[in-house]
């Protein structure tokens, strides 16, 4: 017997949390031969699968692997889904530019943003990792991006984010971009010392604090 | 009250838990700052390919300069991944070098390099801890940086495709952990021929901030374990970020002291050692991108004596100074611990 779109759905969330990539696959297949919402799939399936990954993440009962996998699962299912999505039904997505602080080549923390802010249906744009300061600025301003998410993971490049602050501050850009910066070394202090709009503890944070700037 | 012990008397001292005239203080990772390099007259990115320059600011500025118990080369974590076989970009003057380009896919069966001793800033280093053992050998204690077996394995294929590996392959990761502590074991011997007193294990990517606590005792503590039992000397293991639910299985790799950062509840990891009987000095927690970066000398005066409160043994910043970092606020770990 077909499942229902909802018990799908919840399959789907399910098989995001257990990490098992196959089984999203045939899920998301599912999603489309029966004709059912491939965008509520997302948002109801994998983004709430992933979401619970976060929070079993903050409970310390997952780790940074744990979440790559469920990450893994979830791009997965969106690769089969996205062609299926009714473009008119998705509206315009906020965009927001993730990278990592020049100098650092460690994206961990930056993929693991990057794909919680997708499954929260974010329009992420990925500056890459050992991004100059510059390159942040100028893709946020040809994207048209609000926020700049920027993650540094060694207390020896993160000096390098306050060039970032200042150069939005320079070009008049102050308010029109905010930052939200994260990483191992980076503390609230640091953030507020450097001028950073928001500091995010991980990568569950980081979607929280976009939704709170975006208003949505 | 001024110092009646040497630096290397006080931190050997420290290490086995002996008396001391006054609290250790060290850099267990990297203490080289804009204004040290000013001050010394040796600067990055020379000081990463040059023998001497590195002896001259690790040497005098930790001995001398900062007045450090110990000092250590090198300031980067890449020199392992760039002699087997990964490009490396550039710091420049103010930023560590960074591994451009990982050497290995997962599925490639790396084999350790026999000329490994000849290959990139290995001699480098090697030659600047007998330069710094010359000639501060007998008032600090000299020490050797290698990176752990599961960080270099990291760095030979990349974070995300080796922690992904050890889900869907982990048959395929143990090679490259094979090669990471072969090439820690034979950096770590080096060093050791070249004078070292000891070594400094950063297994930066060992932390509960990346994996398991699971993940850590089957792919990370043997290894850790192995190595230092087999490099034979005094082993000072640093790792960042949380460590709570592992602090007794560090222990028992048979390292002289754990270095640690504040994510670490060094009260719990304290009281469970000594329930255990254990006794190892715990070294920290100076917060390199919170009070020793931002702070006055009088607040990191504090801090030294809030971390000696809370049980810290031997004071560290909790990982490596950002190169930005006030010369003085560094000093002023050293005189916190004076007037404690």
């Amino acid at each position: 017997m077909a499942k229902s779109a909802e018990e799908l759905n919840k399959a789907l969330a399910d098989a995001v949390v257990d990490m098992d990539e196959d089984l999203v696959a045939d899920l998301a297949n599912e999603v489309v031969d029966n004709g059912y919402d491939a965008l509520n799939a997302i948002d109801q399936g994998l983004a709430k699968g992933m979401d619970e990954a976060g929070k079993l993440f903050e409970e310390e009962e997952y780790f940074v692997p744990e979440l790559l996998m469920c990450s893994d699962a979830v791009n997965t299912g969106i690769d089969i889904l996205k062609p299926h999505i009714h473009m008119e039904a998705a509206g315009e997505k906020h965009k927001i530019v993730v990278g990592v602080i020049e100098g650092d080549t460690h994206d961990i923390g930056k993929n693991l943003v990057k794909v919680m802010l997708s499954s929260a249906n974010f329009d992420v744009i990925d500056a890459g990792r050992d991004v100059p300061p510059a390159v942040f600025v100028d893709t946020a301003v040809k994207e048209g991006a609000q926020i700049i998410m920027i993650a540094a993971l060694m207390t020896t490049t993160m000096d390098k984010i306050g060039d970032t602050i200042n150069l939005i501050k320079e070009r008049g850009l102050e308010g029109k971009i905010k930052v939200v910066i994260g990483g191992a070394p980076i503390s609230p202090a640091f953030a507020k010392k450097v001028g950073a709009d928001a500091y995010s503890i991980n990568a569950n944070a980081a979607v929280r604090i976009a939704r709170e700037m975006l208003n949505c | 009250m001024s110092d009646t012990m040497t630096g290397r008397e006080r931190l050997l001292k420290a290490l086995k838990g002996e008396p001391t005239d006054r609290p250790s203080v060290i850099s267990a990772c990297q203490y080289a700052t804009y204004e040290l390099m000013d001050a010394v007259g040796a600067s990055w990115p020379e000081a990463h390919r040059d023998a001497e320059l590195m002896a001259t600011l690790s040497g005098k500025g930790g001995a001398e300069v900062i007045g450090l118990d110990a000092i250590r080369a090198p300031y980067c974590q890449t020199i392992e991944a760039e002699a087997l076989g990964a490009k490396i970009k550039s710091g420049g003057k103010t930023h560590i070098p960074s591994i451009a380009e990982h050497p290995y896919k997962v599925d490639d069966v790396p084999e350790f390099p026999d000329d490994f001793l000849t290959r990139g800033r290995v001699p480098v280093a090697v030659k600047a801890v007998s330069l710094m053992k010359e000639k501060y050998g007998d008032q600090v204690l000299v020490m050797g940086g290698i990176g752990g077996p599961f960080s270099i394995a990291n760095s030979l294929i990349g974070i995300t495709p080796f922690l992904k590996a050890m889900f869907k392959t982990p048959d395929k990761i143990q090679p490259f952990l094979e090669m990471g502590y072969q090439a820690a074991l034979t950096f770590g011997k080096a060093y050791i021929e070249a004078g070292a007193d000891a070594i400094v294990i950063e297994d930066m990517m060992a932390s509960l901030d990346m994996i398991s606590p699971k993940n850590y005792r089957q792919l990370a503590q043997p290894y850790e374990k192995k190595l230092i039992a087999d490099l034979g000397v005094p082993v000072i293991l640093h790792i960042c970020g949380k460590l709570d639910k592992v602090m007794l299985d560090i222990a028992d790799t048979g390292c002289a002291g754990i270095s640690v950062e504040s994510a670490v509840n060094i009260p719990a990891a304290k009281a469970a050692y000594k329930e255990k009987g254990i006794r190892l000095p715990i070294i920290g927690d100076i917060s390199p991108s919170g009070v020793l970066l931002n702070g006055t000398p009088d607040e990191i005066k504090d801090a030294v004596h809030d971390a000696l409160a809370r049980g810290v043994d031997i004071i560290s910043p909790g990982c490596a100074a950002a190169p930005s970092t006030p010369l003085a606020n560094l000093k002023a770990m050293v005189e916190g611990a004076k007037d404690a």
